[in-house]
């Protein structure tokens, strides 16, 4: 038995096999909304919050922080302060496409989720952040949000009650940044997307200074599930201290990729298998385990690890978004560490000087590597640069640029030096 | 000393350039500046409501030269300044003028490695343009970008913006290139989950046209 215990009857929840769920009438009439109705009517808004921190539920959105804790920062209500919630749906981690896939077949358990959220928090509106690139999900989601409206189940006046909660969808225009939480509420400033030294908390102060709470998409689509299935059946889901549901994006050299939904703590090479296995039979290389941003793991490092925050810790790697990427045995690490770079470096909004100027001259040295240039010393160069970079910048992407090159280089060291110039010439050669 | 005064490394933007549109093209019709107030209402301030007048604008005039941003600005009740800052901060909207179909290509790590590269060098050949480049007739612009969360489906592209095309192969993007030559749009294509596929038999959105085939084409030399 693994911590996602018997797995192979898992009965999905957050994409049940439902066809055309995305419809308003298809979701109502397996039961969507009574939840919403449920709550509001019933329960106090602190119940809610406590069942979410009962429940254990933590960030999908990469952090990994206790959902329920987080609502609890909010500080209490005063009618002549707005309070706003964020959903982040600015999805651009690379290796991550979960929340497009529930956005496009199960929206109104989001919209629910966010509905629940403005209760439980006593607010008024919620931003829903889409990256500009989803332009068909975000028109496809105005559709249904109107449906919603008409059905009053949000909106002025909702359910009958003297609740007023909106749901405003904003459309991003292609910056990575933007899914950093304080870049993302510049973002909805009309402001360059600069994310905000920290403190103040976004609980204290977030968009236009008012206290503000954000989730990832896939967090606030668990919040129905919770309320209506109670916290313990939540909790005895998957890993014991990471559990819940989990949409692991599968991707890369496999034959089946896809957005799978499982417990937590499901097993590397279980989720591998699920996959179809590698492509061609070829043999496993590394595993990238949760979007770019977290260390790669080797293949021999995978042996009984699971997908959930702990074990991934322990193996040396992280959860981030559980967008997994497994490669295989013809993969060239030095190029893909060059991709990776690039990326960084193009995304980096250039506001503090280690991620604006790291980054380049991290693409810089593996580019020189790459193409045959490079020195053994560069390696070690590469690696005092991700130390001169970590935490010492105003968000985390420095931080997340610098993990996968400081462990691609370690964990496939081989690779990078072969690649490089010998440090001593042969001589008379 | 003061010599990087003059000559600047950065190049500055020109403080008079020649202008794209007309005093007669550039403004908004009633419908539009109605959709812009609605925006405007959803924030506190009509600062939230720039990038969405931005997109609009965009759509409008197809680029955002220095005079279609003064009419945002002005619009908007906004500082010239923070409209061009945010225009030039985010990539999707084009400072200049692009082609009648601009072809997004991800290169990003999963579809470095299935074969985005590939893809990428077939446009580059068919259309005979080079990547971040309009080709000579002015009908396409080529473009590399960053994951566009589509990972599953790798390579995969973005037309102007809007449809996603996955699991890219030579002749699926043959095909492509022929739609739009002919005019025709490219429908919505949903990925089936793969288990979807076990416990449904299909995909289970019916409202739009389906991709069955996850095995993404295998990664050529080309491919680094
Ligand atoms: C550079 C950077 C990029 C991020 N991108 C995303 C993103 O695309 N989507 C997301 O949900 N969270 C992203 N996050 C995490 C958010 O800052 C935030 O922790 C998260 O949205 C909180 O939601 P959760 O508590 O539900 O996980 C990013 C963080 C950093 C530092
Ligand atoms: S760490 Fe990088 S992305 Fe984050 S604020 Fe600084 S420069 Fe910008
Ligand atoms: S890497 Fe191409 S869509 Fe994610």
């Amino acid at each position: 038995m693994t911590k996602a215990g018997n797995w192979k009857s898992y009965e999905r929840v957050l994409l049940p096999p439902v066809k055309n769920l995305h419809h308003l009438d298809v979701y109502r009439a397996g039961g969507g909304y009574e939840t919403l109705h449920k709550v509001v009517k019933e329960l106090e808004p602190q119940e809610v919050t406590a069942e979410m921190k009962r429940s254990g539920l933590r960030g999908r959105g990469g952090a990994g922080f206790p959902t329920g804790l987080k609502w609890s920062f909010m500080p209490p209500v005063k009618p002549e302060v707005p309070r706003y919630l964020c959903c982040n749906a600015d999805e651009s981690e690379p290796g991550t496409f979960k929340d497009r896939q529930l956005m496009e077949y199960n929206p109104h358990l989001l919209f629910e989720g966010i509905l629940i959220a403005c209760y439980a928090m006593s607010l008024k509106a919620c931003y829903l952040y889409v990256r500009g690139e989803y332009a068909s999900w975000i028109t496809h989601m105005e559709d249904e949000l109107e449906k919603v409206y008409d059905a009053k189940l949000a909106g002025k006046n909702m359910l009958g009650t003297n609740h007023s909660m909106d749901i405003i969808l904003h459309k991003g225009a292609g910056a990575y940044i933007c899914g950093e939480e304080t870049s993302l509420m510049e973002s909805l400033e009309g402001k360059r997307a600069y994310p905000r030294i920290k403190p103040p908390f976004p609980a204290q102060s977030g968009i236009w200074g008012y206290p503000t709470t954000i989730n990832n998409v896939e967090t606030l689509a668990c919040a129905p599930l919770i309320l209506d299935r109670g916290a313990d059946w939540f909790a005895a889901i998957g890993a014991e201290k990471n559990p819940g549901p989990l949409l692991y994006g599968i991707s890369g050299h496999v034959n089946r990729p896809g957005v799978y939904e499982y417990p937590t703590g499901m097993l590397i090479t279980d989720l591998l298998e699920i996959a179809g296995g590698m492509r061609g039979n070829k043999k496993l290389k590394a595993v990238v385990p949760g979007g770019a941003s977290v260390p790669v793991l080797r293949a021999d490092m995978i042996e009984g690890v699971t997908m959930d925050v702990d074990s991934l810790r322990e193996a040396g790697s992280m959860l981030g978004t559980a967008g997994m990427l497994f490669l295989d045995e013809d993969t060239d690490m030095v190029a893909f560490l060059r991709r990776v770079a690039h990326f960084y470096h193009h995304e980096s909004c250039g506001q503090c000087t280690p991620c604006r100027e790291g980054t380049g001259w991290m693409e810089n040295l593996i580019t020189r590597i790459d193409d045959g240039e490079g020195n053994l010393r560069d390696l070690d160069l590469l690696l005092d640069l991700c130390d001169q970079m970590e935490g010492r910048t105003v968000c985390a992407l420095a931080d997340a640029a610098a993990w996968p090159v400081r462990n691609t280089i370690k964990r496939f060291r081989e690779d990078f030096e072969r690649q490089c110039r010998p440090a001593v010439w042969a001589v008379n050669a | 000393m003061a010599d990087f005064i003059r000559n600047p490394v950065v190049a500055l933007p020109d403080p008079n350039p020649e202008p794209h549109f007309s005093e007669k093209q550039l403004s908004f019709t009633e419908e539009e500046k109605a959709r812009i107030a609605g925006w405007v209402r959803q924030y506190p301030t009509s600062d939230g409501a720039v990038m969405w007048t931005l997109w609009l604008a965009q759509e409008k005039f197809g680029f955002l030269p220095p005079e279609v941003l003064q009419l945002v600005a002005a619009e908007l009740s906004l500082p010239y300044a923070q409209v061009y800052g945010v225009a030039t901060f985010y990539t999707q909207y084009f400072k200049e003028k692009k082609g009648t179909f601009v072809l997004d290509v991800c290169t990003c790590f999963s579809c470095q490695f299935c074969g985005g590269y590939d893809i990428l060098a077939y446009l580059e050949e068919k259309l005979e343009v080079k990547r971040g480049h309009t080709s000579a007739c002015g009908r396409y612009t080529l473009q590399e970008v960053e994951c566009l969360g589509a990972c599953g489906s790798a390579p995969m592209m973005q037309v102007n913006n809007g449809p996603y095309a996955h699991n890219l192969t030579p002749e699926k993007v043959d095909e492509l290139l022929e739609a739009l030559e002919a005019g025709k749009s490219l429908p919505f294509v949903s990925i089936t989950l793969p288990q979807d596929e076990d416990e449904m038999g299909g995909n289970r959105r019916t409202d739009a046209e389906s991709v069955e085939n996850y095995v993404t084409p295998p990664r050529s030399e080309r491919t680094q």
